[in-house]
């Protein structure tokens, strides 16, 4: 029984009697609990390693020979050529005989077309067999040139490439040499229609159009000159793929509907190997089994598969081990086919090798409890990738929410940087800023940031030190700019900063005036307008700034710098307002726009174009009377404005301006009007945030690595967990983890420093009074004050922005971050039970957000001031 | 020779709207002084107050805390101002924080003592306000002159030079302030320097060893507690009558 304070009707719970109690843990375990639970959370690996077999099935050996070639014919039977002339019947690739063969050369290229079989190889030897006939026929070659690739035309016709750029054509029961313009190594044909394609070392691709009469050389990136192009193939009308032996991928499309494929040639950056355009294998052979499906083979059992145009390349499993090259492919359709390699092997498949998951199995999906049971492990799976996103946006939008709503809460204004801090102000734009220049200018960004902090460290320890046993601190490093010097010193900085420190080469720094005038050239060299002047076509100037991005920045640090010049060049020391008479302002330029138009578009005299001295001077002579004459008759309220421009005066505060506040606002300003949808594609597909904190993080690992390797002994256990949480946070495949957590945190950052530079707002300013005058400095009162009472009040909207998060991270699935959402659309695809998946996954997101709001809850309950606001408890 | 703690020399305030509320004055409070500062709304007095510790930044003039500029802009201010204790109208305790760790909060991060040492620290000052009983309790629960004397034992705590009152019992109940005034009233009595605005004439009369009188911006009277007896200047007269028909 609980004690019960019959009095209150208030049930007593001793906090000693509680089993367990939060408080009991010291602080700093806590904090390593907590810390140690979302590390987990985050690191533990996404999917539970599956499963596979290899869906390849071995054909009985019966040889050692190498294989070499194989096709497929229209009967749908394989044909598989080897060394020593062997040769290989599969019929309807189920009853496998070998085949008396003419010849005892080695045979390492075959084609069907046109219901006629041909292979060839080395020594000029060339067979070919019609479909009806069992017989092979030798039409050899006298030149007895090793031959590397044979086709069949649409005329029928047979065509052999070899060494040396020969390329012989067999028409008419005879042997022609074709003109090749080239002595490369020649080392696949192929044809498709009328249209041909020959692939060669250093990256040459030669082309026909006219069934292989006349060839010329295919322009192909400068990437692969170097490399062998192995094999060239078709897919219809409108695609062609290439591979070479460093394991490059190269890619022709259809540029416009009215050319053709294969004369543009590009190199593949593939997705899979981290945006490198090879897959670091020897490639072999190549077979395109639709526009976008590709199977590759190469040296060591190699064999790959790619569904989507060799973005993806995905290895397959095989049944054997063994060190053999797959020497070619030869597919019926899209899914049926054979490989053949070294050592007479040769490989069946009939779903294009994908690896089958093992113990699939066929189940009843209109049974509740079987659908569940299948679709849980994906739905949990897809819960747990959006947790961790969401834990970690959370994180991050609720810290650099702070940041920025204390940034727009800054009192610092330009007149304190200046006049109080003056010192310290010069010390950062003459020595801190400069030098972090040219530290990245030489070093690169990482060092040059690093040098930043270096600096900024090393200044504040020396001015500790030396200012440490005085009683009275005399500034920033001692050094105090007697009064006399001050505005000079600011207007020689106003200098500076309008500018920039024009040096040579390496250590110029641009002013103010140069960024601007840079930038907006740049802008202009789009010509976005069309060179009209007409505002509908200039509008495409708001386009301008993803342009060139570089130069939008400059444009803004421009503006930014020359406001500051121009403001630190003209203080006269007393930091005062400015007036500005806008009512003369606009009379006067309305005027010179009169004036201008009036002598140098007004078509009075002579056209449009001034033509002469004497020309210029009697406009000006008319514009003149005209102002003369205009005076006597302006009308009262005008000349009103020109006498009491004091009536007509904007007042303005350019010393109040607070920089920091500037920035955030203009963060701010950015996340919250523009669509998270859009922000989620702009930062993955766009800037490829992942991609280059993936980057970032590895060459953090490699780093660590070197450093762990130092530690003697302990490498042995630091080196497993550096290359784990490496693995889980920047290993390959997470690039989309990272760009969601980013474009979620730094959207919801903005919302947040809203929400809590409201609640700071809200705090009496004696509050901050209070906690100045025992002597606790600005951040030291915001953190220990302001901030714990602020974030008290903020509790409920933030908990809305965090429900909102979690909900929002469901945006996620279109980066192809594989979170709840995602999951439910594949299990929708794979099960067609809509209704279900998506109550599933709803039921699941409810979950999520419902705990989160009644943790919310209970935190802002257990933070409650008490007697403080009205909060409907006591 | 007596020592003198704050040297006040020719302060003025212009605010940025332009109102001119100090029109340069000068005082000086010696250890162990008590001067309380009076007039009516408006003159000033709580600006000139505000100075001293720079809460509010001078327009011009000098303000010596033991010989040492504290307007000087390189000055440490947060270090002047520890030494500089205050207590405000509205009290502004740390209503998130409990009654001891009001006190225990400047001591921890200003002064930099442990834990233990500065709850030790601030019992003592707790004892000294006779408010040892309610430590756990959050400024919330409190009524207006204990937490005016918690105000009072977070200033003490700092163990300053001097302490400066912004008018502490006119946001009081007139019961709940005999309390607030006895505090200050024992504090004078053990020799803490004190600089007080205040409407309580009595009060200023009773503790003060000095008063100033302002009026718009300026010193119009200052002396010993008797010159409220027998004002000099035609202006302190009528405060002190038109104060008498308020009462």
């Amino acid at each position: 029984m609980r004690p019960w304070d019959g009095d209150s009707g208030v049930c007593i719970v001793n906090p000693e009697n509680r089993i367990f109690s939060w408080k009991s843990i010291p602080r700093s375990s806590r904090i390593i609990l907590i810390t140690t639970m979302i590390i987990v959370v985050l690191i533990t690996p996404n999917l539970a390693e599956g499963y596979y077999e290899s869906s390849w099935e071995q054909i009985e050996k019966n040889t050692e020979n190498n294989y070499n070639s194989a096709i497929i014919d229209e009967n749908g039977d394989a044909w598989v050529f080897g060394d020593n002339g062997e040769i290989v019947f599969g019929e309807k690739m189920e009853q496998w005989v070998n085949f008396e063969s003419p010849t005892n050369e080695n045979l390492v290229t075959a084609h069907a077309n046109n219901e006629r079989i041909v292979a060839a190889g080395n020594n000029g030897i060339v067979i070919y067999k019609e479909y009806n006939s069992e017989e092979w026929i030798e039409i050899r070659m006298e030149t007895q040139i090793d031959i590397n690739s044979v086709s069949i035309n649409s005329n029928n016709e047979i065509f052999v490439v070899s060494n040396n750029g020969e390329i012989w054509c067999f028409k008419e029961d005879n042997w022609v040499e074709i003109e090749s313009l080239v002595s490369e190594k020649l080392n696949d044909i192929v044809f498709e229609g009328e249209r041909g394609l020959i692939s060669g070392s250093s990256g040459l691709i030669l082309g026909s159009e006219n069934n292989g009469e006349n060839w010329e050389i295919r322009e192909t990136p400068d990437e692969v000159t170097d490399s062998e192009i192995i094999s060239i193939d078709f897919y219809g009308i409108n695609r062609g793929y290439a591979i070479t032996s460093n394991g490059e991928i190269l890619k022709s499309t259809q540029e416009e509907l009215t050319t053709t494929v294969g004369y543009n040639w590009y190199l593949k950056e593939i997705e899979s190997e981290n945006q490198s355009t090879s897959l670091d294998v020897n490639l072999t052979s190549l077979e395109v089994l639709s526009t976008t499906k590709i199977l590759l083979s190469g040296d060591n059992g190699y064999i790959a598969l790619s569904k989507d145009g060799g973005n993806i390349v995905t290895p397959q499993l095989l049944p054997i081990e063994g060190d053999f090259s797959i020497n070619d492919i030869a597919m019926k359709n899209a899914f049926v086919g054979i490989i053949v390699g070294d050592n007479g092997t040769i490989l069946y498949t009939e779903n294009g090798g994908e690896d089958s998951a093992v113990g699939f199995e066929i189940i009843d999906l209109s049974d509740f409890s079987e659908f569940v049971d299948f679709t849980k492990d994906n739905l949990l799976e897809g819960l747990k990738a959006t947790v961790k996103i969401v834990i970690f946006g959370i994180l991050l939008g609720f810290f650099i929410g702070i940041a920025l709503a204390m940034c727009k809460t800054a009192p610092t204004t330009l007149k304190q940087m200046i006049e109080g801090d003056l010192e310290r102000t010069l010390t950062l734009f003459w020595v801190i800023i400069p030098s972090t220049i040219f530290c990245i200018r030489i070093y690169g960004l990482g060092l040059g940031i690093l040098s930043l902090s270096g600096l900024i460290i090393l200044f504040s320890l020396l001015n500790y030190y030396i200012n440490k046993n005085k009683i009275e601190k005399e500034g920033f490093l001692s050094i105090s700019i007697p009064n006399g010097y001050r505005t000079n010193l600011i207007r020689i900085l106003g200098l500076t900063l309008l500018i920039g420190m024009p040096l040579i080469g390496k250590w110029e720094i641009k002013g103010g005036i140069e960024l601007i005038y840079t930038a907006l050239s740049d802008f202009y060299s789009f010509h976005l307008g069309s060179n009209t002047f007409k505002l509908s076509a200039q509008i495409a100037y708001i386009f301008a700034p993803i342009g060139d991005p570089s130069a939008f920045m400059r444009l803004i640090l421009g503006v930014g710098v020359t406001y500051l010049g121009l403001l630190f060049l003209t203080t006269n020391g007393t930091f005062s307002k400015k007036y500005i008479p806008y009512g003369k302002l606009v009379f006067i330029s309305l005027l010179w726009v009169i004036i201008l138009a009036e002598i140098f578009i007004n078509p009075n005299s002579s056209g449009d174009k001034i033509t002469s001295w004497f020309d210029l001077g009697w406009r000006l002579f008319l514009v003149l009377i005209g102002l003369l004459v205009t005076k006597r008759i302006l009308p009262k309220e005008i000349k009103s404005v020109l006498k009491n421009s004091n009536d007509y005066t904007l007042t303005f505060e350019p010393w109040k301006i607070r920089p920091l506040q500037v920035i955030a606002t203009l963060y701010t300003d950015f996340f919250r009007n523009t669509p998270l949808l859009v922000q989620f594609m702009f930062i993955h597909f766009g800037l490829q945030l992942g991609k280059h904190i993936q980057n970032i993080g590895l060459d953090l690992t490699s780093d660590l690595i070197t450093i762990s390797s130092l530690l003697g002994p302990l490498d042995s256990l630091l080196h497993p967990i550096i290359d784990y949480i490496s693995e889980s946070l920047f290993g390959p495949g997470k690039r989309s983890y990272l760009s969601a957590i980013f474009a979620l945190g730094l959207n919801s950052a903005a919302y947040q420093c809203e929400t809590i530079r409201g609640a700071i707002a809200a705090i009496p300013s004696g509050q901050m009074e209070a906690g100045r005058s025992i002597g606790l400095t600005y951040m030291g009162t915001m953190r220990l004050i302001i901030l714990p009472q602020a974030i008290r009040i903020c509790i409920p909207p933030l908990g809305n922005e965090m429900v909102n998060l979690v909900l929002n991270s469901s945006l996620a699935s279109v980066i192809a971050y594989t979170e709840l959402t995602r999951q439910g659309k594949l299990v929708v695809a794979i099960t067609f039970q809509i209704f279900w998946t998506w109550g599933m996954v709803m039921i699941a997101y409810f979950v999520v957000t419902w705990s989160l709001a009644l943790l919310l809850r209970r935190l802002e309950e257990k933070t409650r001031i008490p007697g403080l606001g009205i909060s409907g408890g006591d | 020779m007596e020592e003198i703690v704050l040297e006040i020399e020719n302060l003025e305030k212009i605010y940025p709207g332009g109102v001119h509320a100090v029109r340069g004055i000068s005082f000086n409070v010696k250890k162990g002084e008590s001067v309380a500062i009076i007039g009516s709304s408006g003159s000033g007095k709580s600006t000139v107050l505000r100075c001293i510790n720079r809460l509010i930044e001078p327009t011009k003039g000098t303000i010596k805390l033991n010989d040492q500029i504290v307007n000087n802009p390189l000055a440490d201010v947060n270090e002047i101002r520890s030494k500089i204790g205050m207590v405000f109208q509205s009290f502004e305790l740390f209503s998130h924080l409990t009654v001891l760790d009001n006190i225990t909060l400047g001591l921890r991060h200003v002064r930099g003592l442990k834990r233990e040492e500065a709850e030790e620290n601030a019992l003592k000052v707790l004892e000294r306000v006779d408010m040892l009983d309610r430590i756990e309790a959050f400024p919330g629960n409190l009524s207006g002159g204990q937490k005016q004397r918690v105000a009072i034992a977070r200033a003490l705590a700092m163990h300053p030079e001097a302490i400066l009152f912004d008018e502490p019992t006119s946001a009081l109940d007139p019961e709940l302030i005999g309390s607030v005034l006895q505090t200050i009233r024992s504090l004078a009595n053990e020799g803490m320097t004190m600089v007080i605005v205040t409407h309580e004439i009595n009060f200023a009369r009773d503790v003060a060893d000095r008063i100033i009188y302002m009026d718009k911006g300026i010193i119009a009277e200052q002396g010993p507690s008797k010159i409220l007896e027998s004002p000099k200047s035609e202006r302190l007269k009528q405060f002190l009558s038109s104060m008498d028909e308020e009462i």
